[in-house]
């Protein structure tokens, strides 16, 4: 009951709700509070204590009835105080691959008091529960199984907490802009990826690379130390940098048209097979899916360049 | 591929804590309980534990089921029924122990809390004092902390962080229990048909008396009723509280006649001043009042018997206080019938014979004449008995036969018996009078306290033109009982009374009356908190004839001030967030500067500030940088002492922005 009028409040209170901006403070009037179910049998529990109490003329009866009583008044402030004045932000959120589990973080800071089992929970999901002290600000991790490829987004959140006793459950939403890229699932099946495929050498443009030592130029600041010239240093001619041409045949195009599979999925699943396997080779390879073109290239974020391309391959906006 | 964990089981503390609770709560029972109840309750939490512990699977339902029929069994076999107090609470006892066998989820496990807070309530169907009520705070206390370890969702708590938030809970409670308490408009119960045993059926006195039966009364040191004198206290030897009169005697026993006896209120000669006070009766199963003998007239809720035995209308299953009045001096002529003086003849000449052929040898020896046939009588007992709580068994068909002529050890009821059927065989309308007599004062504050143990019987005995007069062979016997108690008569019965005896300083005694009178405050004003009693307190404050409307009004209104200021107190402490003292101080330091009109501006650094300080006011320089470096350092440095940032509210203090 309780929690089908909260879902009725949190529909008309946040109709047509746009992300917020970040970072977003509890305020008194943003706070619901609701008994729990347990909150409810614990006011049937006491209200059969009083009536023993009246029936059997138990004065000290009275005095635990009237106590839990009032502990349950006292109970709703705190838990109500638990939540109050909480400043939330959103956190990074990691791309995962389709089928693992990706987490939504939301970083949860209190002005004042330690807060206890501070809990966050999406629309439909476990709750996942943090304690946050004054100057340690949490980060609560939601997890989320992912299915299909693509752009998750986390939708609205619900921050809670039923501490200390349970009785109460204090809540409030916030809506984040958070979401996280799904990539697709590499298709182990589909095979190393296809060696000759495309020519930059028809491009005529030389693409740094390493394959192929081709001269030394001057060390600039950034340069991998693998790649410098220690032999050099050591004859004292300064710091040089080796640099490396790729050849021709190494640059590597993986086309969208002949990734094996018969949908679209299949086909994307391969390519995010082949992106990983050539970045593995340490080669340099380039991304042609329709509608989008990733100019070959080598190095963390140009995977993920490609792998977020077929994340979002075709999605609705 | 990870997958989302599975829900975790309950935590291992979590348990021990709800188990630890629960044994706490039950332990008082378990010395009211058969044994088997103990061994049951201590079998299944400790199993419970190890399930915990060792993380193993909870026994399979069908077999808690079985468990559960067994026991339910097992609780009809001792009883023989299931309601009632006793059987009830070991019912209660038994399925708590098995619900904390089956619980597995969290919410089986707030349950068993909440069952929990019932077997509190079960322990004050037993008793209400201080210590059990204190006890049973202490157990709310682990329950309520309990609660606060399983509402750490994700985290560990330790001991502390379960007692201080579920501490502090209940003393914020505090202040809107007692408020609820004091105005929450008591009603008369009892709602529902309370079993007869559902109240602590205290010993007492009872409608009847066999010789022996008062032995084990006399060594309680339960207490009876207490007294509140509303002038002075009269002298313990006249200090007979009267109870049941008995008239009816079979040769063994005495008993209370039942009918005949409605009386249409008091009818004796009162001479002298009335003594006022309050007696507070203890619960008991029995409606008679004790009264100072005699009783002027029948409190309010009471009506008086024939013989000036007092009774109240209703069962006395809760402490009760009574205004009474009575006459020491009296004759009392009127009311007795010849019915009445015809009951008070009969005796059966086949039982007792010894006895009965002594009484009639008196009245023809002494011309019939009563006083002279007591005087004998008197003497007789003065000459050869000895009064002891010990005394040996007698013979069940001529029993006081038997304790006159060959034990010639006894106490009151022997004495009183066996006189009065001496009266009777003699020609003279006696009977047996039981009570109480004389007390314990309390030097504190006055207050007397009667006791199981100042149990008392004597007699009356009817003269043609006296009416009934009170002859008490036991003061014959034992002049000490009388007039110092019972203590005095026998040496110190009992723990207490043995300590008491060896404390010769008087510490522990004044400390036994200071603890006498607390229980005393709390029976009346805790335990015995009524509808009476919330009405004197009322009226006691000024506000007479006070209804429920006017308590649910003034409860609302306590309600509101005591809560909007606990509500206040918790709120304005959140709303404060610890301020940094070295903030504070260089906030004073700017507040000072921007007096001599030299304020911050808003975006404006700390060392910038003080570069446009030092510009614009040389003369500040050395101490504005000194202030503004050991701001820095305090604030943004690795770590300041507290001597660090006291010198530096010092710098900010002394600086003069003139």
């Amino acid at each position: 009951m309780a929690a089908s009028l909260r879902q009725a409040i949190s529909d008309w209170i946040f109709r047509a709700a746009a992300p917020e901006t970040p970072p977003v403070t509890l305020i008194q009037r943003r706070i619901f509070i609701l008994p729990t179910r347990m909150g409810y049998v614990f006011a049937g529990t006491v209200l059969v204590l009083l009536l023993s109490s009246i029936n059997y003329a138990l004065s000290l009866g009275f005095v635990l009835t009237f106590l839990l009583m009032s502990m349950a008044a006292v109970a709703m402030l705190h838990t109500w105080r638990n939540l109050a004045h909480l400043k939330l932000r959103p956190g990074r959120c990691e791309p995962v691959f389709a089928g693992d589990v990706a987490h939504f973080g939301v970083t949860v800071e209190t002005p004042s008091l330690t807060r206890f089992a501070i809990a966050l929970r999406r629309r439909e999901g476990d709750p996942v529960y943090a304690d946050v002290g004054v100057r340690e600000p949490a980060t609560i991790w939601m997890p989320v199984q992912t299915q299909a490829r693509g752009l998750l987004r986390c939708g609205r959140l619900e921050v809670f907490t039923r501490y200390p006793v349970g009785l109460f459950h204090a809540w409030s939403y916030v809506e984040f802009d958070l979401k996280v890229i799904v990539y697709p699932r590499p298709d182990a099946a589909a095979g190393p990826p296809p060696q000759n495929a495309g020519s930059a050498a028809e491009e005529g443009i030389p693409i740094p690379g390493d394959d192929e030592f081709n001269m030394l130029r001057a060390y600039r600041a950034g340069d991998a130390p693998k790649l410098i010239a220690w032999k050099a240093l050591a004859r004292e001619q300064g710091l040089l940098t080796k640099e490396f041409n790729a050849t021709a045949s190494a640059e590597l195009w993986l086309d969208y048209d002949e990734a094996p599979g018969g949908d679209v999925e299949k086909r994307l699943s391969a390519l995010a097979h082949w992106v990983l396997k050539a970045e593995d080779y340490g080669q340099a390879y380039g991304l042609r899916i329709p509608g989008t073109r990733v100019p070959p290239d080598r190095g963390d974020a140009h995977c993920r360049r490609c792998l977020e391309a077929l994340a979002l391959y075709r999605l609705e906006p | 591929m990870t997958r989302l964990p599975a829900p975790p089981p309950l935590d291992v503390k979590n348990v021990m804590w709800l188990l630890a609770a629960m044994v706490f709560v039950v332990a008082p029972h378990l010395m009211r309980l058969p044994s088997w109840v103990g061994i049951f309750f201590g079998v299944v939490v400790a199993w419970r534990a190890w399930i915990a512990w060792a993380a193993l699977r909870l026994p399979p339902r069908m077999l808690v089921l079985l468990i559960t029929a067994a026991a339910a069994v097992g609780t009809f076999l001792q009883y023989q029924r299931i309601t009632g107090r006793e059987a009830g609470v070991t019912l209660l006892v038994v399925m708590a122990s098995l619900k904390v066998l089956e619980m597995r989820s969290q919410r089986e496990v707030v349950l068993s809390i909440y069952l929990g807070f019932f077997l509190v309530m079960t322990n004050f169907l037993f008793s209400q004092s201080i210590p059990l009520g204190l006890y049973m705070l202490v157990c709310v206390w682990l329950f309520i902390a309990t609660l606060v370890g399983f509402n750490r969702v994700g985290s560990s708590p330790t001991i502390l962080e379960r007692l201080r938030p579920a501490g502090a809970l209940l003393l914020q409670a505090l202040p809107l229990m007692a408020a609820f308490f004091i105005l929450f408009p008591r009603v008369q119960g009892p709602l529902w048909a309370v079993p007869q045993d559902a109240r602590g059926a205290s010993s007492g006195l009872s409608d009847s008396m066999t010789p022996g039966q008062f032995a084990s009364l006399i060594k309680s040191d339960a207490i009876a009723f207490r007294v509140q004198w509303h002038g002075e206290r009269p002298p313990f030897p006249a200090m007979y509280w009267r109870g049941p009169v008995m008239t009816l005697f079979d040769g063994r026993s005495w008993h209370v006649q039942r009918e005949l006896l409605a009386g249409d209120g008091l009818h004796y000669a009162a001479s002298g001043h009335p003594v006022s006070y309050s007696v507070t009766v203890e619960p008991s199963t029995k409606n008679w009042l004790f009264a100072l003998d005699v009783p002027a007239a029948p409190p309010k809720g009471a009506y008086a018997l024939q013989d000036l035995q007092l009774r109240s209308y209703r069962p006395l299953d809760q402490r009760t206080r009574f205004e009474m009045t009575s006459y020491l001096q009296y004759r009392y002529l009127q009311g007795s019938g010849p019915i009445t003086l015809e009951l008070a003849s009969r005796f059966d000449d086949t039982r007792n014979p010894r006895t009965v052929a002594l009484g009639r040898e008196w009245a023809r020896e002494l011309d019939h004449d009563p006083r002279r046939i007591i005087d004998r009588a008197v003497l007789f007992f003065n000459r050869e008995f000895t009064y002891t709580l010990e005394p040996p068994l007698l013979d069940p068909v001529n029993p006081y036969d038997d304790f006159l002529f060959r034990t010639k050890r006894g106490f009151c009821e022997h004495y009183a018996g066996s006189f009065a059927l001496l009266m009777r065989a003699a020609g003279i309308p006696a009977r047996v009078v039981t009570g109480y007599q004389g007390g314990e004062v309390n030097p504190l504050n006055n207050e007397l306290i009667v006791r199981q143990a100042d149990a008392h019987a004597w007699t009356e005995v009817w003269i043609a033109d006296q009416g009934w007069v009170r002859v008490d062979p036991t003061a014959v016997v034992s002049p000490l009982r009388v007039e110092n108690g019972v203590n005095a008569a026998l040496g110190p019965i009992g723990i207490s009374s043995a300590i008491m005896a060896a404390d010769k300083l008087g510490i522990i005694s004044s400390m036994h009356f200071a603890w006498q009178y607390m229980n005393s405050q709390w029976d009346q004003w805790v335990v015995g908190y009524n509808v009476d009693k919330q009405r004197q307190f009322f009226s006691d404050m000024g506000f007479r004839n006070v209804d429920w409307r006017t308590l649910a009004f003034w409860l609302m209104v306590a309600i509101f001030i005591v809560g909007g200021a606990v509500t206040l107190g918790l709120l304005l402490r959140e709303r404060q967030p610890r301020a940094d003292p070295s903030l504070a101080a260089w906030n004073r330091f700017c507040a000072k500067l921007a007096a001599a009109g030299l304020a911050r501006a808003a975006q404006e650094g700390p060392l910038d500030y003080l570069a446009r300080v030092k510009a614009q006011r040389p003369d500040w320089a050395t101490e504005a940088e000194e202030i503004t470096r050991r701001y820095i350092d305090a604030r943004y440095g690795s770590g300041a002492s507290r001597e660090d940032i006291q010198l530096l509210a010092t710098l900010v203090r002394d600086f003069r922005a003139a």
